[in-house]
């Protein structure tokens, strides 16, 4: 059940991909109680960010399964990243201590098959905590930019 | 299979019970079909000997397997979209990741009561019946239950 807006920003990196464009696409998985506070707060702040993250807004990064995650490698992006709130601080109890499991179970199924794991990582973040959103993002901008685009058949 | 402890202690409480027979099997032959298995661990809740057990272990294999239209499925296409080569085999899961286990099956000690073919959702356990023999076996527990005066 890839979202709309995955499949959404899939077909912006397809468009990009027919231009000739080398520029990768990285799709952000933002909590709404958190992360995605931060980088309205980093909008506010007109702070310049990477252009290869789409974000995707999530009510929850427990929300995020392994198959949103496959999907969006599948059809288009380079890497993904999920970000939420702190250990202890996720609004629905336990979310974003799912969401860490299910990125690491979703690195160890692509380094069976041969894929980079760091292609897919977590960060965790409070709502005030602009500077650190802006790492996050900038340091995935960094891993991803170091890794050949992903081969898709 | 042998009785449980706790089948051996209630027939051992009651009086003029001849000496327990049993043998492997009793009851249905369980067969596990994998690759059906969404892995949501009914078989293991219902299960009334503990012979399944959700192991901590995962095999990616399991995903390319799986039929189109199941959320494994799906995983196994996008997986196989990006994969660069076949899957290394099982690795260790997470704690919090419940529904990508290998469940493993230990037909041991299974009493073959089909409690987890019908606990299963997606018709991945089957049960068959068992050959001639074992089905005598049967008979001579139903014998020595049914010599407890009434």
């Amino acid at each position: 059940m890839p979202s709309a807006a995955t499949a959404r920003a899939a077909r912006v990196t397809d468009d990009a991909e027919a231009d000739g464009d080398d520029e990768r696409t990285i799709i952000g998985f933002f909590c709404r109680e958190c992360a995605y506070a931060a980088a309205d707060a980093t909008g506010n702040a007109r702070i310049p960010l990477p252009a290869t993250v789409r974000s995707v807004l999530v009510p929850c990064t427990g929300r995020v399964g392994p198959l949103h995650v496959l999907s969006a490698l599948a059809e288009g992006a380079d890497g993904v990243f999920l970000a939420g709130c702190l250990e202890g601080q996720c609004h629905h109890r336990e979310g974003n201590l799912s969401a860490i499991d299910r990125v690491a179970f979703v690195q160890r199924l692509l380094a069976s098959v041969g894929v980079e794991p760091e292609r897919v990582q977590m960060f965790t973040m409070s709502a005030a905590d602009s500077p650190r959103f802006v790492a996050a993002t900038r340091q995935m901008h960094a891993t991803i930019s170091g890794l050949p685009r992903l081969g898709r058949r | 299979m042998p009785l449980t402890a706790r089948g051996r202690e209630i027939l051992g409480s009651l009086p003029g019970v001849a000496p327990v027979t049993t043998t492997d099997g009793i009851g249905c032959e369980i067969v596990r079909l994998d690759e059906l298995c969404i892995g949501c661990g009914r078989c293991v809740k219902a299960c009334p000997s503990g012979a399944i057990a959700e192991s901590s272990l995962f095999d990616p294999a399991q995903l390319f397997d799986a039929p189109p239209g199941t959320t494994r499925g799906a995983l196994g296409a996008a997986l196989r979209r990006i994969a660069r080569h076949e899957p290394d085999g099982p690795f260790e899961v997470p704690e919090r990741v419940r529904t990508f286990r290998t469940i493993e099956f230990d037909r041991g000690r299974c009493l073959g009561c089909g409690a987890c073919t019908r606990a299963c959702p997606t018709g991945a356990v089957a049960a068959r019946p068992v050959g001639g023999d074992e089905i005598g076996a049967r008979h001579v527990v139903a014998e020595s239950l049914s010599a407890v005066p009434a």
